[in-house]
């Protein structure tokens, strides 16, 4: 018994010399280890008659547990100790900046991936043409003459390329893809054709390149009701409001009769554009039905399909919508504009997604 | 076109308000572009006459006046030198508006002393540029009333756009007879002018050859009038004129014009006495010389109509007078012509010569015949009335053409085009009122076009007109959503190529820009070898070519950015780029440029810049974003010669087409352009790659091993030529079975292996599919690989 007394001072003196994981592990094998203290008179138990033996494990056991507690306490405690430790030395400035790739998408596409959404939407698909396109196609076939004043009014580019004896253009208009996919198919046609656009001019408000989406649907009974639902339901649509005002007046247009323009009503409020509101108008879109003599010239019988078509100017669907007061800053390149007007590349419009947000 | 609310009521009779009207004229396609209505600006002005003046006590150049406003008077400080006791002037009130400044009047103190209102100079009205003085009005004005009423400013002014094919609005009377249609008022008939006349015309007028003639001129109508004392106009004549805008000049041109924009009909009057014998309506010879009105020497052409004498042309028929036969204040005696010229003729003329005239937009969209001869009576009239002198009979060379023709309207597809049923008898009535005649009812109406409507040619024409005058108001909105969709496919691949491109592009970092299609051929002389590309009338010298690549404007674009202080740059465009100007020789291209600062310095990172590998990364993940999974792309070296030819590659697939290019530019392009840092490209032809082309929408096979993969390294010293995928190839080939795959991991050059040689490192990824390899089999591969690559590129192994 003097033996474990001994042990049992031995253990309160060696306690207080533990400071840290290490000094604890010393202890450890002091006492508990193969040759530990505790651990040689438990093996000196077996050779104690079994009475004896009994009261002697009991002490010995509450001796073992008590320095086992104390290990397992300590050892939390100096672990706990450490991760802190850790913790503090690893710290991190978070407010530094990181580098974050900024690509903008340019308004222009944004609008016209805003427009297909709409559009595909309503059972039209996308038609292409060529930016370089022949007289024929650009007016002739379109019902417009060569003397016919309304050429002179397109201010046409010219390559010195030709078809059939006359210059090719630079396309005024998209509506020469009317032509070539009517040439191209059978009808009936739901199409639209957005693109690069091409006039002569050149000032505050007009740039030589310019963009316009085309919109053509031939059928046998397609009119003006339905052209009228057809814009009224994209500009709802685009403009993301249920009271898009219209306002349709008689134009002309060689290649449709009867002819409109339309006017989107707004109201400006500061430098903002409210759209369906106030009694300001401004010039989005022409419109109309067909011209049987179009219709004749891609060999379409007049008597038998009708239908209408439209050409809407995408910079001023693109200024309305975005608040962009200037025209030309589209071609100006200034990385400053577009990180402003530019749109984040994953936010691609989608009729389920939502066009903007 | 511009014209007065007056003038137009000389045609119309209506009760309608100004704002009825000019809401009307935009609702039937007369759109209004501008109303001028001075009596909203000039209002409140009055005549006001100085009863005395004196010195202003604290100021030298200011004086003190005492003016009488109508029974009252008031004091009014005024500055102008010109101002006298007795002077009728123009008084603007305190609360009036100053047109020229926007500034509104109010009682002020000047120098200390209270000043009631302003003396108004021309200036201040905005009339014109004159500031000298203030307005001096002559002696019977009354004073008290309103400066408007005293100079018959009490009108409106409107401009209206009119549609090239509206010719029949190019007249007061024409606009009047359209709002009368649309329900605004009712139309004066005119009263055709009785005058007697005196004789035949003295000057013999021919054509030279008629065989040409119905080119260039179908009827030359012409009255002589001799005695006539050319002078200035009378008032009404000289206001009306105004109120347009025009200047007037003198009678005999002022009455010309009156006509013409009254009545739509251009007219020309000659000097009868410079005419050398008979006039000839003929083509101009070539490289003949006339001499214009505008004082402009013209060089004509063949085919160009020209009114002549016997020595020269007189005037270019329906486009300009000549300055040899004009009027002055010495004519005498006149030729009045009225004529009827072929419009594409005139169309043709203008455009070359760069003629715009009143007469030739008229002309040119067609004029109606009939009013040949009423336009000539009416002015023949007025020149006798305001000049004096006798008038000669008529003569007309050639024919008056009948241009009346009839179009069966069908009232069923007029409702089926419209969408809406209108009836009938108001259809009648506005086509009426058009001066359509109609002969036949029930369904189908005849409708006998007049010979002043040059737009109606079939049954559309005649629906647009009965629904503009109706108002498209009254069109239904249908649903455009229809049952059965008919479009299988929404979007070529080309097109979703260049969506998921920018979108993809955009994503990685790089900045979505739009370029002009043109660009400057001398920016483009690096990319062009002998295509035609011209545009014949550039907007400038630097957009005067279809771009044969996107990089010129790109590189511009980082030029005008780095002027703004931009130091990195990651740009693209999606576009087309021009092989040649036939119509369809485009390409769809996906061009990116980086250049400049890749990282700053800072606490992180080292400052670094962008590079080929960086494009390379663009170029090769967009094709992967394009084609997944595709496994044939080669990158060769070498691209075209806008690029730097040690620093350049070639995208291929499947060996035989071209993706695209990228690389770093050629120095060359970098010197021209000024620009220090290296620029970085890629090119990518869209149109070339393929989208889907497996049937199945299922992924490949998915075959994994669970057995352990081990790495080995090896490294050799080979000939700097050799590139580095021909030692990957033969590594993958030296056991395809076992190789999984093959990266290098470090290149190194040094005199200490030779300056001809390079050393790369490879590490290669062994696995099986069915076992765990053991160290003799890694070994015996591993052996394969070393003895074939050094078989093939005679390198060496390095230990």
């Amino acid at each position: 018994m003097s033996n474990l007394n001994s042990i049992s001072k031995n253990i309160e003196s060696e306690k207080k010399l533990v400071k840290d994981i290490e000094t604890l592990e010393k202890m450890r094998l002091q006492f508990l280890g193969k040759k530990g203290e505790i651990t040689i008179l438990m093996k000196d138990l077996g050779k104690m008659d079994p009475k004896e033996r009994k009261a002697k494990a009991e002490e010995l056991n509450k001796v073992k547990d008590s320095v086992n507690n104390f290990i397992n306490s300590k050892s939390d405690e100096f672990e706990d100790e450490l991760m802190s430790n850790q913790l503090a030395s690893e710290k991190q400035d978070l407010t530094l900046d990181s580098k974050i790739s900024d690509g903008r998408i340019h308004p222009i596409t944004q609008v016209i991936d805003e427009v297909i959404a709409i559009f595909t939407d309503l059972d039209f698909c996308v038609a292409e043409g060529p930016e370089v396109e022949t007289d024929y196609n650009n007016f002739t076939a379109l019902n417009t003459s060569e003397n016919h004043p309304a050429r002179q009014m397109h201010d046409t580019f010219y390559v010195n390329s030709e078809t059939d004896g006359m210059l090719n253009v630079l396309r005024t208009h998209t509506s020469p893809v009317q032509i070539r996919s009517m040439l191209e198919g059978k009808p009936p046609f739901r199409l639209i054709a957005p693109g690069k656009t091409y006039r002569c001019d050149n000032d505050q408000t007009h740039t030589p390149m310019f963009h316009q989406v085309e919109g053509l649907v031939i059928d046998k009974t397609s009119n003006m009701g339905h052209l009228k639902g057809c814009l009224e339901t994209f500009l709802k649509e685009f403009f993301e409001t249920e009271t898009p005002k219209m306002r349709f007046r008689p134009s002309h247009f060689p290649f449709t009769e009867p002819s409109a323009e339309v006017d989107i009503g707004y109201r400006k409020d500061g430098n903002q554009i409210i759209i369906g509101e106030g009694d300001s108008w401004l010039e989005i879109l022409g419109c109309g039905m067909v011209h049987p003599n179009v219709l004749k010239n891609v060999n379409i019988n007049p008597d038998e399909y009708q239908g209408y078509a439209f050409g809407v100017g995408i910079e001023r669907l693109a200024m309305l919508k975005y608040g962009i007061s200037d025209l030309r800053t589209f071609y100006d390149s200034d990385l400053r504009w577009l990180k402003h007007f530019g749109f984040i590349p994953l936010d691609i419009p989608s009729i389920s997604g939502g066009l903007s947000r | 076109m511009k014209f007065t609310i007056s003038w137009l009521k000389e045609h119309l009779e209506t009760k309608a308000l100004d704002e009825e009207i000019i809401n009307k004229l935009t609702a039937i396609g007369l759109e209004v572009e501008e109303v001028q209505d001075a009596s909203a600006l000039y209002g409140d002005f009055l005549i006001a006459q100085v009863v005395d003046e004196e010195k202003h006590p604290n100021a030298d150049k200011l004086k003190l006046c005492k003016v009488d406003i109508g029974g009252k008077v008031v004091d009014v400080v005024c500055g102008a030198p010109n101002v006298v006791k007795g002077m009728k002037v123009v008084y603007a009130p305190p609360g009036a508006v100053i047109p020229i400044n926007q500034m509104k009047l109010k009682v002020v103190k000047i120098r200390g002393v209270e000043s009631s209102g302003m003396l108004c100079s021309e200036y201040e009205l905005g009339i014109s540029d004159s500031h000298d003085g203030i307005i001096h009005m002559s002696e019977n004005s009354n004073v008290g009333g309103l400066y408007i009423d005293q100079m018959n400013l009490n009108d409106v002014m409107i401009e209206i756009g009119i549609t090239p094919n509206r010719q029949d609005c190019l007249g007061v009377y024409g606009i009047a007879r359209d709002l009368a249609a649309a329900g605004i008022g009712e139309l004066k008939e005119i009263e055709l002018p009785k005058f007697k006349t005196v004789g035949k015309n003295p000057i013999n007028i021919l054509f030279e050859e008629t065989s040409n003639q119905k080119n260039y001129c179908s009827a030359f109508g012409s009255r002589y009038i001799k005695n006539v004392k050319n002078c200035e106009s009378p008032q009404w004549l000289k206001d009306k004129l105004s109120s347009i805008g025009l200047k007037p000049i003198s009678a005999l041109v002022d009455i010309t014009n009156y006509i013409l924009f009254d009545y739509n009909r251009p007219l020309h009057v000659y000097d009868a006495d410079k005419i050398s014998g008979d006039i000839i309506i003929r083509a101009a010879k070539k490289d003949e010389i006339f001499l214009g009105l505008d004082d402009k020497e013209y060089n004509l052409s063949e085919g160009m109509c020209v009114i002549a004498d016997e020595k020269q042309p007189l005037g270019l028929g329906g486009i300009l007078g000549g300055s040899l036969s004009a009027c002055s204040t010495n004519t005498t005696n006149v030729l009045l012509e009225s004529a009827l010229f072929i419009p594409a003729n005139i169309a043709s003329t203008g455009r070359k010569l760069f003629i715009d005239s009143d007469a030739r937009y008229r002309f040119e969209r067609g004029v109606d015949p009939n009013s040949l001869n009423i336009g000539l009576d009416r002015a023949a009239k007025l020149i006798q009335e305001i000049c004096g002198g006798e008038i000669s009979e008529t003569q007309i060379c050639g024919t008056i053409p009948n241009n009346e023709h009839d179009i069966s309207f069908d009232l069923l597809k007029n409702t089926n085009r419209l969408g809406v049923e209108i009836d009938q008898s108001e259809i009648e009535s506005m086509l009426k009122k058009l001066g359509i005649k109609i002969t036949s009812k029930k369904d189908n109406l005849i409708c006998t076009i007049p010979s002043w409507r040059h737009d109606i040619h079939g049954e559309a024409d005649l629906s647009e007109e009965v629904i503009r005058l109706k108002g498209f108001d009254a069109i239904p909105v249908l649903p455009v959503r229809t049952e059965k969709r008919i479009n299988e496919k929404i979007l070529s691949d080309s097109y979703k190529n260049s969506l998921r491109s920018k979108r993809f592009l955009a994503h990685r970092g790089s900045n979505e820009l739009i370029t002009w299609s043109f660009t400057s051929s001398k920016d483009s002389k690096f990319y062009i070898d002998d295509q035609k590309l011209e545009i014949q009338n550039p907007i400038s010298e630097e957009l005067d070519i279809l771009r044969p690549s996107l990089i010129p404007n790109l590189l511009n674009a980082i030029k005008k950015n780095s002027s703004r202080g931009f130091e990195s740059f990651s740009l693209f465009e999606v576009g087309n780029q021009f092989f040649s100007d036939q119509s369809g020789d485009q390409k769809n291209i996906a061009c990116g440029l980086r250049a400049g600062i890749k990282f700053e310095k800072s606490w992180r990172t080292e400052k670094s810049h962008y590079d080929t590998y960086d494009v390379k990364d663009d170029i090769l993940t967009l094709i992967n974003h394009l084609i997944p999974q595709n496994k044939k792309i080669e990158i060769n070296a070498g691209a075209p010669k806008w690029y730097h030819p040690g620093r350049s590659a070639t995208v291929m697939l499947n060996k035989k087409t071209v993706l695209g290019y990228f690389g770093e530019l050629h120095p060359k392009i970098m010197k021209f352009y000024k620009i220090k840092s290296r620029i970085s490209v890629f090119e990518l032809f869209l149109d070339e790659v393929p989208t889907k082309l497996k049937k199945t929408t299922n992924k490949e096979n998915y075959i994994v091993s669970d057995f352990q993969a081990v790495d080995r390294d090896f490294a050799f010293t080979i000939d700097k030529e050799i590139e580095g995928k021909i030692l990957i190839n033969l590594a993958l080939k030296a056991d395809e079975k076992l190789v999984k795959n093959v990266e290098i991991f470090d290149v190194f050059e040094g005199e200490s292996i030779g300056i001809d040689k390079k050393s790369l490192a490879i590490k290669v990824t062994l696995q099986a599919f069915d076992r765990t390899l053991n160290e003799t089999e890694i070994q015996e591969v591993s052996a394969k690989i070393v003895d074939s690559i050094q078989q093939k590129t005679a390198g060496v192994v390095r230990s």
